[in-house]
């Protein structure tokens, strides 16, 4: 009886061994993604390269930079609006001038700016390491050319935000970590900071590889405005000169692109750029014109996220104009016949920019470069110890462009006050596109107080304020042990 | 215990019958009310003995004259005596089920032992005990039910899956709640709605059909669970027939449930002095000259407006629910059906919970050696709610109607005189702002709460059908396949209409459809002999393949064409992708387990799991996890039996256990690798990396030491258990962090890094105080005290700094507990100035100016307090918690208390900031106590308009930090049994009807609404935040149980 027992365990146990084994094929516990891919087979085909580009494009795009944040606080911080309610999330602090280091933007634009360097980073490296063949050295030259030129205006957003300006102390006092290789591990998380000089070096180089690795053009409009080309490169670099208070290399690259000694300009070579007659129409209804040499493509499938810019300026303001001393909208010299007046609505006492119309989705482009920026980055260049009278017609071609009729009081035009003359009017043209804080800082100038409409208050903050330009960030002090260094 | 029934039937006793006088009545359980089979009844000093029938009646003749005493025992159970006066009059005699009882059969992972057996450790909780609570899911009705297990709920909020933490946070970055198996089968936890309306799938198992809920705390026990055990598992046993007529029962209460502690604000008059006040200061301080901007409103009778916003957002809330049930059973087939239907509403406008649910349990021995089980369950259920406020991320929502009743404005009407909403169109319609002068940036509740909705349904079916071979009455051959189907739809509507927050949109609906589908087969043999009457052995095989998977996609539509359409199927303008998510987790597993004990005093059992888990690295899916246990009755030994009475020390049992259980619960099935993600860049399709992976990422490993003694005492009147637990929880997965400047997806990575430890005793002692026909009392306490420590993070200790709303509030740093508070060293407020004094990082005593600048007490400038000034403000997990339980029972009468206690912690009271806030937030009416005049000793700095660091507005301060000790009568229950003979006519066998009242009273000295609530959650690493949280209610209920 018993051995007859045993012998039935022998049995069962070998058969529940055999059931045991049926599981173990470790197949099943390989599962993998069907929604992601992984970086195995993220190199495999041209397709996916490109859209690792695009990605990269994407970065960019987030609205903790240029589709939203980062524009928003660099208006904000200026004198040209007013604040309606206490929302401290949709950019108070910034408007406020009370950032610190665990302030939201503070860390959100530092960390996007990286995001998009990293992604360059992998695709400098995958391109350098993609199987031979797969695609052509010009498409690689081109796609290496558009990453780099991210990469520069990455680190050129970074060091003109959280860094001195580069006038003062020429360059050397310090700047943001410099990262050029690609980050997959743990490792390297302490870097200290470079110069700023050394940061400035490095946006030039890679713009002047992009110049020479870019097309000349692409196959559309959208391609044109949407993705970097050669005179992209050289657009960016005037406003990088001009940071840098390099003029006559700023005239240099501008000469490029700006052929000609009189109006009309337009760009000889590559995408024909100019002024469109029109300044509304590149901003509601044609948003590839020539005009837009780079921007924020936007579709109802792709709309910016988080802080809409149509929303807090226009729809669901958060912010009004400043209409009052010193904001731009009370300077008697911006005419009501002046086309970019348009951009302004009244409603009760107080008057709301409404560049940005479109919302829900909001797909109105929004310009990361335009060449009205060119001509007058040129222009402040002539005007700085260069050309007055190119200086004043590049000046001219602008003004006329939205107002035919104006003409500028004798006095402005003067080698004394064309300065003065084209930073307002760098204020007008550029109004909401986030050029005002970016504009105070590279020549040390201080940011006024202005008016509220809410318990937020803000303050005057010059070039001795400890709240001059941003604070670095409290989650890179944090793990970054080398930054203060 | 039911399988005892048929044992106790082959010991039936035939009686002489000598009868001069005839006993009869019926046994019933104290509880349940279902008759007891084959109970014994014998007569003290006597011989006459019988045992009840299939019925639970009995009738005995006996000689002795009366009166005499009767003693009724049966196995589990407590013995009772009863004084018989006179024959005529049958007894009802009740029996309470014995949870000290070494005989006792608890449910362990993979099978049942008597506790006697059991040398790892185990809490037995009864399904009776969650039975009748008005709760949405039974693990909120089992706070200080069981040692070493805390259960907190998190806010009233219907459906807020509760904290429960077995022995601890065991995890940093993983969950750290139990695994829940139901039947046999792993089931989804926590809260899986995307909406505002909390869903917490537990709530789909009917508290009514639990016949008991068995928690296991050691590693020797878990072990069996491998790999998802490290946080404990609740194993959930639902109610099968039993042998015997068919019992028809009806369960049903009704409840009324009001909001308590909610704090008090200003009145408008208030309000507009205060908030005027503040700019006056600031003009001062800062030599400004801004006008007023507070202003009153008038109703049209002339009256000042003074809006009561909490009365429009807590309401009065009404709930019942009912479960009728078949059971019984035949020597071949048992059956158990149930019906529920559970409406309950929360306390918060707008928060309806809504359960209905069938469930079928079916035990049917085809032969002596064939046996086939199985279940099913079905339900659908509903929560709705609206933005709350009180769930994770909810804390400064601009719609989350718990702050909405602190802080808008009372000088603002809800309504405007015409009857519409007052809401501002120039602000995207928020909160109209009457006669102030700035917009308010938060919704008007009103609005909200007739333009927005938030529903999350779920349609969840369980079911399992199991073999059972036996051969020899030794050997047992199962296999198991359960199924657990869990259909979950989510909706959000906005309004396109002014005062909705999807005016923007122009409108919005987003549906998504998440199915979450869980399958397991388990097969087992098992191998239990005894040799000699001396040697037990019993040995488990097992393989377990478990596969999970998730497909969960939706979308959501905006601009409406017509304010008509509230749901997603209506016309839309624009349909974006919303809540796309694809996954697959497969778990393969073997185990075993061989226990011997020998002369049922030395135990011993081991047990072994190999689990792979398909979510970790190729090449680190396998792990090896184990235990062993040993138990050793010392009462069973002769030296002891010579010594020591059994009236003074019984059942004396040591226990101890070593074990190695693992934790891969990633909540990522894809964990491990470099994921690129999909999107578009206006139009162009693109990649880019949306996770960095890490290859080597493998297990969390715990290794769980166990040492327990148990006893009785006082002639077994007395049940002593003690534990003694040491977890030491290594390569914990951490998303360790990454320089933002690495550019890295969310700045981490995952990786094995970093260990803790729990170490702690749980003590827990019952009593049968009174046990009498007519009057008995039991009381149970327990305890445990527990120490939570970080030793080791990633790579250089970094702190892990855990953030509540857009602040940060607590850090996991080595040497701390894990989640330690943390903020701004707030001192006192310097009465020479009204403001108030921190300590800076250096330990410098800094002053804040309210508007922007920092001074040393002596006047010169300070550096600005920021982050890097932050201190560990307090532990936040309670040191010390349990529970007693109170059961008294007078004749026909119960009443029973059950208290909750917990302490030893620290929880930061973040509503505070908001309720002194010095934007245009009301304030609460300690604002009056502020500082005004030079030399005033206060806590309230001077108000000056737009300080947000004084108070606490935007950087958390120690002055908010306060005591968690509290203790709640968490629930009162008064019952009464109905004299069987008032309704013995109907055939009714017993009526019990009760009130009960949940959240009777707490003591505490903290001053937020609740020290259990919690504004995360169930995260690990961001305990004991209250941050305009709602609060736990106070229900009071009528229920009746009737028994056919």
């Amino acid at each position: 009886m018993k051995k007859f027992f045993y012998k039935i365990i022998a049995n069962i146990t070998a058969g529940i061994t055999t059931l045991l084994l049926i599981f173990s094929c470790d197949d099943s516990l390989n599962t993998t993604s069907e929604t992601s891919l992984s970086s195995a087979s993220i190199f495999e085909t041209t397709e996916r390269i490109e859209a690792l580009v695009n990605g990269a494009y994407k970065s960019l795009k987030s609205s903790d930079l240029y589709s939203g944040r980062l524009l928003h606080c660099n208006d904000l911080r200026g004198e040209e609006f007013i604040c309606l309610t206490e929302n401290s999330l949709g950019g108070g602090y910034a408007w406020q001038q009370n950032l610190s280091s665990t302030t939201g933007e503070v860390n959100s634009i530092w960390t996007q700016a990286y995001r998009v360097i990293n992604n360059a980073n992998i695709l400098i490296d995958g391109l350098a390491k993609s199987e031979e063949g797969l695609i052509s050295d010009e498409l690689k030259r081109n796609y290496t050319g558009e990453v780099r030129l991210l990469r520069a205006l990455a680190y050129f957003t970074l060091v003109t935000t959280y860094a001195r300006p580069y006038i003062d102390n020429n360059g050397n006092n310090k700047g943001v970590p410099l990262r050029l290789k690609p980050e997959s591990t743990s490792a390297n998380n302490d870097l200290e900071r470079s110069d700023v000089s050394v940061i400035y070096q490095q946006i030039i180089n890679d713009l002047d590889t992009a110049e020479l690795f870019l097309p000349e053009k692409y196959s559309t409009a959208l391609l044109n405005t949407t993705r970097a080309h050669k005179n992209t490169a050289i657009a960016l670099k005037t406003r990088v000169y001009l940071s840098k208070h390099d003029f006559a290399k700023v005239r240099e690259e501008a000469r490029k692109i700006v052929a000609q000694n009189q109006p009309p300009f337009s760009a000889a070579s590559g995408v024909e750029h100019r002024l469109h007659d029109d300044i509304t129409t590149i901003f509601s209804s044609d948003y590839t014109t020539t005009e837009s040499i780079f921007s924020m493509p936007m579709s109802a499938s792709d709309p910016p996220s988080g802080s809409v810019l149509a929303t807090v300026y226009n729809s669901a303001p958060n912010y009004a104009l400043n209409h009052t001393e010193p904001g731009i909208l009370s300077n008697i010299e911006w005419k009501d016949t002046d086309a970019r007046r348009q951009f302004v609505r009244q409603k009760d006492d107080l008057f709301y920019l409404t560049k940005y119309s479109k919302v829900s989705p909001a797909i109105d482009y929004i310009p990361v470069v335009r060449y009205a920026e060119v001509l007058l980055n040129y222009a402040e260049a002539e005007a700085r110890g260069g050309d007055l009278n190119k200086a004043i017609a590049l000046l001219q071609a602008v003004r006329h462009r939205s107002d035919a009729d104006y003409s500028f009081p004798a006095n402005s035009l003067t080698q004394a006050e064309i300065l003065n003359t084209i930073r307002i009017e760098r204020r007008i043209e550029l109004l909401g596109e986030g050029f005002r804080t970016t504009d105070v800082l590279r020549d040390l100038l201080t940011f006024p107080d202005k008016p509220s409409r809410s318990s937020y208050t803000s303050r005057e903050v010059g070039p001795d304020d400890e709240g001059y330009v941003f604070p670095l960030p409290n989650n890179e002090i944090l793990t970054n042990k080398l930054l203060l260094q | 215990m039911n399988k005892t029934i048929l044992t106790l039937f082959t010991l039936f006793l035939s009686v002489n019958i000598f009868a001069q006088q005839k006993i009869s009545g019926t046994i019933l359980d104290a509880d349940t009310k279902d008759a007891i089979i084959g109970a014994s009844i014998s007569v003290k000093s006597g011989s006459e003995g019988v045992v009840s029938d299939v019925n639970g009646q009995f009738e005995l003749s006996v000689s002795k004259s009366l009166p005499l005493t009767l003693i009724v025992t049966y196995i589990g159970y407590r013995t009772q005596e009863i004084d018989i006066y006179e024959a005529e009059e049958a007894v009802a005699v009740l029996l309470n089920k014995d949870y000290n009882s070494l005989e006792q059969v608890v449910v362990i992972g993979y099978g049942t032992q008597k506790r006697k057996e059991i040398s790892g450790a185990v809490a037995a909780i009864k399904g009776d005990a969650v039975k009748d609570i008005p709760v949405q899911s039974f693990e909120q009705a089992l706070q200080g039910q069981a040692a070493g297990v805390s259960i907190s709920l998190p806010t009233g909020v219907l459906n807020a899956a509760p904290i429960v933490r077995v022995r601890g946070v065991n995890s940093i970055s993983l969950s750290s709640y139990p695994l829940v198996v139901v039947d046999g089968i792993p089931v989804t936890t926590g809260n899986i709605s995307t909406t505002h309306a909390s869903n917490n799938p537990l709530s789909d198992i009917n508290p009514a059909d639990i016949e008991s809920i068995d928690i296991l705390k050691d590693a020797a026990s878990t072990a069996i669970y491998g790999s998802r055990a490290s946080a404990g598992v609740i194993l959930i046993t639902t109610r099968q027939g039993k042998q015997g007529r068919a019992t028809v029962s009806y369960d049903g209460w009704l409840g009324v449930t009001n909001a308590v502690r909610i704090p008090e604000v200003l009145n408008a008059q208030q309000y507009m002095d205060i908030k005027n006040e503040a700019i006056a200061n600031r003009n001062e301080i800062a030599g400004r000259n801004d006008p007023d901007a507070y202003f009153p409103q008038y109703n049209p009778d002339g009256s000042l407006v003074d809006t009561k916003w909490r009365d429009y957002i807590y309401r009065t809330a009404v709930s019942h629910n009912h479960t009728a049930s078949v059971s019984g059973g035949s020597e071949k087939v048992n059956y158990y059906f149930s019906v529920n239907y559970s409406n309950q509403e929360g306390f918060l406008a707008g928060n309806d919970f809504d359960r209905k649910s069938v469930r079928f349990n079916l035990d049917n021995k085809v032969t002596n050696w064939l046996r086939l089980t199985g279940g099913a369950s079905y339900n659908i259920n509903t929560n709705q709610s609206f933005d709350s406020g009180s769930l994770p991320g909810e804390s400064m929502t601009t719609t989350g109607a718990t702050r909405l009743a602190l802080v808008l404005p009372p000088n603002v009407q809800a309504y405007n005189d015409d009857g519409t909403f007052n809401v501002n169109p120039a602000s995207n319609g928020t909160l109209g702002k009457g006669n102030n002068t700035a917009n308010i940036p938060l919704y008007n509740p009103v609005s909200l709460f007739a333009l927005t909705s938030n529903n999350s349904e779920n349609s969840h079916f369980n079911g399992n059908i199991a073999i059972t071979l036996n051969f020899l009455n030794r050997i047992e051959l199962k296999t198991l396949y359960a199924l657990d189907r869990l259909d979950h739809e989510d909706n959000i509507w906005g309004s396109p209409n002014l005062g909705s927050d999807s005016y923007s949109a122009k409108g919005s609906a987003t549906n998504i459809s998440d199915l979450r589908q869980h399958e397991t087969w388990t097969n087992t043999f098992r191998f239990d002999d005894r040799f000699n009457n001396l040697h037990h052995v019993s040995l488990l095989l097992g393989s377990d393949l478990q596969t999970n998977t998730r497909s969960s996609w939706g979308a959501r539509a905006t601009q409406a064409s017509d304010d008509f359409f509230e749901y997603y199927q209506g016309g839309w303008g624009n349909i974006t992708a919303s809540g796309n998510s694809l996954g697959k987790r497969v778990f393969v597993s073997f185990f075993t387990r061989v226990s011997y004990d020998f002369k049922d005093k030395y135990y011993i059992t081991g047990n072994f799991r190999r689990d792979g888990n398909s979510a970790l690295a190729i090449d680190r899916k396998y792990g090896n996890f184990g235990g062993v246990s040993a138990g050793w009755v010392l009462s069973e030994e002769s030296f002891f039996k010579e010594h020591i009475s059994p009236e003074i020390l019984s059942d004396l049992k040591l226990n101890a256990s070593w074990g190695r259980v693992g934790n891969g619960n990633l909540s990522n099935d894809y964990s491990s690798y470099d994921l690129y993600s999909a999107s578009l860049y206006g139009n162009a399709p693109t990649w880019a990396i949306s996770q960095q992976g890490n290859p080597e990422l493998s297990w969390e490993t715990s290794n769980q030491t166990n040492i327990g003694l148990n006893f009785n005492t006082l002639k077994n009147r007395i049940h002593i258990e003690f534990a003694y637990f040491n977890n030491n929880v290594n390569g914990l997965i951490l998303n360790t962090p990454q320089s933002p400047s690495k550019g890295i997806p969310n700045n981490t990575i995952l990786a094995n890094v970093g260990s803790l430890y729990n170490r702690g005793v749980e003590l827990s002692i019952g009593s049968e105080v009174i046990a009498r026909k007519n009057l008995s009392w039991n009381i149970s306490f327990n305890y445990t005290y527990l120490t939570n420590k970080v030793t080791s993070l990633a790579e250089g200790n970094d702190d892990i700094i855990g953030a509540t709303g857009s602040g940060n509030t607590n850090i996991t740093r080595v040497g701390e507990p894990i989640g330690s508070l943390y903020g701004l060293k707030s001192l006192n407020v310097n009465p020479e100035n009204g403001k108030r004094i921190f300590l800076n990082a250096a330990g410098e005593k800094v002053q804040y100016d309210g508007i922007s600048a920092w001074h040393y007490l002596d006047g010169r400038q300070a550096t600005a307090l920021t982050g890097t000034d932050y201190y560990v403000l307090g532990n936040a997990l309670p040191k010390w918690y349990g529970g007693l339980n109170s059961n008294l029972r007078y004749k026909s009468f119960e009443l029973n208390l059950r208290f909750t206690y917990a302490g030893g912690h620290k929880v930061m009271n973040r509503t505070r900031s908001t309720l002194t806030d010095q934007i245009f937030f009301n304030n609460s009416t300690d604002i009056l106590r502020r500082w005004t005049t030079p030399g005033q000793i206060t806590d309230i700095p001077r108000v000056v308009n737009g300080d947000r660091i004084s108070f606490g507005g935007s950087l958390p301060i120690a002055e908010h930090v306060e005591s968690g000790d509290f203790l709640r009568l968490q629930n009162l229950t008064f019952a009464y049994n109905l004299p069987s003979k008032v309704f013995s006519f109907a055939k009714i066998t017993s009526v019990r009807i009760y009130g009960q009242i949940t959240n009777v009273f707490l003591l505490t000295k903290y001053t937020g609404v609740d020290p259990e609530v919690s504004a995360n959650g169930n995260s690990n690493t961001t305990p004991g935040i209250e941050y305009n949280t709602a609060g736990l209610g106070r229900t009071f209920t009528l229920g009746l149980n009737v028994k056919f």
